[in-house]
């Protein structure tokens, strides 16, 4: 009950939206996840305990720039800086979703959610006022890439959302950058909405400071024909979670998703991710990778779901895991729920550590153990850093990760 | 498309064991109290640290609650209304077999277990339990003169109480899960064997059980020992009459494994499932665990379900010991409106421990089918191994087929490897098989058999070809 109180006491009722009402409502029935549901069960308590402790704001002071200067060609946009968006060209139009849509949409979502799967958007909505929103109708073609930011202060829980919808035949490169400060919790909430022909490269960037936390939920609805591209990184959390809800409406869709997790020290990132396919013909190509380090726990749990209406549907997951200390600890499970006869379904998963034949190899070649080890390391960590977009030319975001192991 | 029609009409082969055995019965009063489980005790004129044990697992009993995380459909059972005690009526003591019921032994021979003298060339030896008591022991002095122990579990808490005391429960302890605690404190019969160190069993030892009665549960317990170097192989097979009721089967299982010792225990399940409506079969709740608690001792499970409404079984081995084996080969097949959430746990503790599992299921009809399964390393399983194979097929677009496998690492310098794949029925295979001249039921049998064959091969030689054909019959007329 805690965190709804400490909501309402920040926000009174007048002052609350009426997607803030409705969640709030859902909250007070059961503040919190069950800690024993499948979601839940391996997160840690005090670490979640922890990420609700810090104050609610909805104010950003300070937020310097810690990444690369925007390009001519790069849309940047920060979630909370109250500007209007309306970018009409030739080609493409962004311009910002009508507050009735927005609620519309967000109310139709609410009305599908489950209390422990949701969880985190049901937070995210009950604690984000319009101001922290931002929604977006992108069509057309030739769209510059665009960057958004979501960033949490020092010592408050701050909640973003962002919604998008994607039109008619639109192609466009996004990349969302989640930041988090010393002390603070982010609840980042993203609703995708990608309409028939439709295709989204899409790069999830998460990375914190000393003890910050981030609830980071992800919800996409594909329409037939539409092409998902997700590359994700979450490294630098004290407790982070990243939600992915992917559902192929009417099936005729393709998804293409390499996440990674890294975890140091005594953190705890975890992936859960649930494709759902809701017609035939669908696709899915999932790859996921953990490292885990020193005192750490990575968790991975995905699971697919294919109806009887989602016959011919192609869809595989791997998890590749890598455990580097005695004392860290790796979870991964990857489930399959098939009813449809007429499908290719496959998952598989492997923990290990780095080579030692190949460590071996680059030894004899004069190679030093740091060295190939990280030799090694970037190659685990290409793939999926290659398959972020926008990033490549400017964030090196390799690089940085090597020196941070 | 696969002619949907064509086997329809092919005539279902009837459940073969279905049969009730008239037999006058001596059965105590229904339900579940302290009261019930002393007199269980006493009709089996236990000692006292059983009946301690008994009780003691009902009251953690009492605590607990019916697990539902497996998510299986299933009426809520009423404990109440089970019958926790039957048994045939016969002579106090039996000597022979001459001496046992002849319509008993009738019974198994319609099973076509070997308990009369002239089937005993088979060379396995049987233990046959019929609802709460074991009728017979066959091959006894001939095991005893290798000081193998092979009897059922009320004779050996009388003739060997010592072992009974020692290892009873410490695998599966009473409080480990809800079905365990209902076994520990009602159990009623079941095989006990003791193999001495650095014997081979010289026969293939079977159990073989069989409820007869509608209204009693069945909750029988296992235990087998191997010392230090020794090795066994083990049947269990079973089948129950067709009611309309659902009868409810909770039994445990625990092996334990020395130095060097090999434990292989093999089961064909084929208990009642219902009819294709999915009234009536058994609800079989079974917790099976092996420990292998000497170095490189090994212990080797395999299954073929076939049966059962709803089936709650998941073998496992505790790897204790270092450089020890734990292996899981299983078969699951449901038709019709039956239920299996089977799997293994792997629970890697020593180091170099090794584990693999080969999970094949087989969805029809209505049917869902789960296969759960978990790998763990301990910090302390350095140099350790797993691979996991779980494979689904599907038959027709009703049918279900889960896999929920759970992974946990706790050692960097461990492998675990896991893949899983679903597939259907082949129309390019059929229709070559077909093309060749092979019936169309035949080719679907052979594909069948085909997927299986890695579990099939780790089958003894009797359960094999039992199993291959059980499968062809339990699929007849699903396959469209």
């Amino acid at each position: 009950m805690e965190i709804v109180e400490k909501i309402k006491a920040y926000k009174s009722i007048d002052n609350q939206s009426e997607i803030q009402k409705i969640c709030l409502d859902k909250l007070q029935l059961s503040p919190l996840p069950n800690p024993k549901s499948e979601q839940w069960r391996l997160s840690n308590k005090s670490k979640f305990s922890n990420f609700l402790d810090y104050s609610v704001n909805e104010k950003d002071l300070n937020f310097d720039a810690p990444f690369p200067n925007t390009s001519q060609s790069i849309i940047r946009l920060v979630i909370g800086d109250n500007f209007p968006i309306n970018l009409i060209e030739e080609n493409y139009s962004i311009t910002q979703l009508s507050e009735d849509k927005l609620v519309k949409y967000i109310k139709g979502q609410i009305s599908c959610f489950d209390h422990n799967e949701n969880w985190s958007d049901l937070l995210n909505l009950s604690l984000n006022c319009s101001k922290n929103t931002l929604g977006l109708k992108i069509s057309g073609s030739k769209i510059p890439p665009i960057e958004i930011f979501s960033n949490a202060s020092s010592n408050s829980l701050n909640a973003k959302t962002l919604i998008i919808f994607l039109e008619k035949n639109c192609e466009i490169d996004l990349l969302q950058v989640n930041l988090g400060k010393d002390n603070s919790s982010l609840s980042q909430s993203t609703f995708l909405c990608l309409e028939e022909n439709s295709s989204l490269n899409h790069g999830v960037v998460s990375y914190g400071e000393n003890k910050s936390n981030l609830l980071n939920s992800l919800n996409v609805i594909q329409q037939k024909n539409s092409e998902y591209n997700l590359g994700s990184l979450h490294f630098k959390f004290n407790y982070a979670r990243f939600e992915i809800r992917i559902k192929q409406s009417e099936g005729n869709a393709k998804t293409n998703i390499k996440g990674m997790q890294i975890t140091k020290k005594d953190e705890q990132i975890s992936t859960y991710t649930k494709i759902d396919f809701d017609g035939p013909n669908g696709f899915l190509d999932q790859i996921n990778k953990s490292l885990a380090d020193d005192k750490s726990h990575a968790i991975f749990e995905g699971s697919i779901i294919v109806p009887k209406i989602a016959q011919k549907t192609d869809a595989s997951q791997l998890s590749r895991n890598l455990l580097l200390s005695n004392f860290a600890q790796i979870d991964t499970k990857p489930q399959l729920e098939i009813i449809a006869d007429d499908v290719k379904c496959k998952h598989g998963a492997t923990i290990s550590q780095l080579n030692e034949e190949e460590l071996f190899y680059m030894r004899t070649r004069g190679i030093t153990l740091t060295e190939a080890s990280k030799l090694q390391l970037s190659s685990y960590f290409q793939e999926i850093i290659s398959f972020i977009p926008v990033s490549k030319d400017r964030w090196d975001l390799l690089d940085k990760l090597l020196n941070e192991n | 498309m696969v002619n949907e029609n064509l086997v329809k009409d092919v005539v279902k082969e009837p459940y073969k064991y279905g049969f009730v055995t008239d037999i006058e019965t001596e059965k105590i009063a229904k339900g579940l109290n302290e009261n019930i489980i002393r007199l269980i005790s006493q009709k089996k004129e236990e000692p006292k640290y059983l009946l301690d044990f008994r009780l003691k697992a009902f009251k953690k009993w009492q605590k607990m609650k019916e697990p539902d995380w497996a998510g299986l459909g299933y009426e809520q059972i009423d404990y109440q209304d089970i019958i926790y005690y039957s048994a045939p009526k016969q002579k106090e003591k039996i000597s022979s077999l001459d001496e046992v019921d002849p319509k008993l032994l009738e019974t198994f021979d319609k099973l076509g277990i070997p308990l009369t003298e002239q089937k005993k060339l088979t060379n396995v030896a049987v233990d046959a339990v019929f609802d709460s008591v074991s009728i017979a022991t066959t091959f006894r002095e001939e095991l005893a003169e290798h000081g193998v122990i092979f009897c059922s579990i009320s004779e050996a808490v009388k003739n060997h109480s010592d072992l009974i005391e020692k290892y009873l429960g410490t695998v599966v302890p009473a409080s480990d899960n809800y079905f365990a605690a209902l076994n520990s404190a009602v159990f009623s019969d079941g095989s006990f064997v003791y193999i001495p160190k650095g014997v081979a069993c010289p026969m293939d030892l079977s159990s073989y059980f069989r409820i007869n009665s509608g209204d009693s549960g069945q909750f029988e317990r296992t235990l087998i020992i191997a010392e230090e170097s020794s090795s066994v192989s083990y049947l269990e097979g079973c089948t129950a009459p067709m009611f309309d009721t659902n009868t409810l089967h909770a039994a445990v299982v625990e092996l334990i494994a020395l130095d060097d010792a090999s434990i292989k225990y093999s089961t064909v399940q084929n208990w009642y499932a219902g009819d294709e409506e999915g009234i009536g079969g058994i609800f079989n709740f079974v917790t099976k665990r092996g420990k292998c608690l000497g170095k490189r001792s090994k212990i080797s499970w395999s299954q073929v379900e076939t049966g059962s409404a709803i089936t709650w079984k998941y073998p496992s081995c505790l790897l204790l010991g270092e450089e020890s084996v734990g292996e899981f080969y299983s078969v699951a097949l449901t038709n019709n409106l039956q239920q299996a959430d089977t799997g293994t746990k792997m629970i890697h503790i020593g180091p170099k421990t090794k584990s693999t599992i080969v999970s094949k299921g087989i969805s029809a009809g209505n049917s869902i089918n789960s296969y759960r399964g978990l790998v763990k390393m301990g910090t302390k399983a350095k140099g350790s191994r797993n691979y996991s194979q779980c494979d689904s097929m599907l038959i027709g677009d009703q049918a279900s087929a889960n896999t929920f496998p759970y992974i946990n690492s706790q050692q960097p310098n461990s492998e675990i490897e896991h893949e899983a794949s679903t597939c259907r029925i082949s129309e390019d295979q059929l229709f070559y098989l077909q093309s060749r001249g092979i019936e169309f039921e035949e080719a679907v049998s052979m594909m069948v058999s085909g997927f299986c064959r890695d579990v099939f091969n780790q089958l003894p030689m009797e359960f094999a070809a039992e199993a291959d054909k059980l499968l062809a019959l339990k699929l007849e007329g699903s396959v469209g």
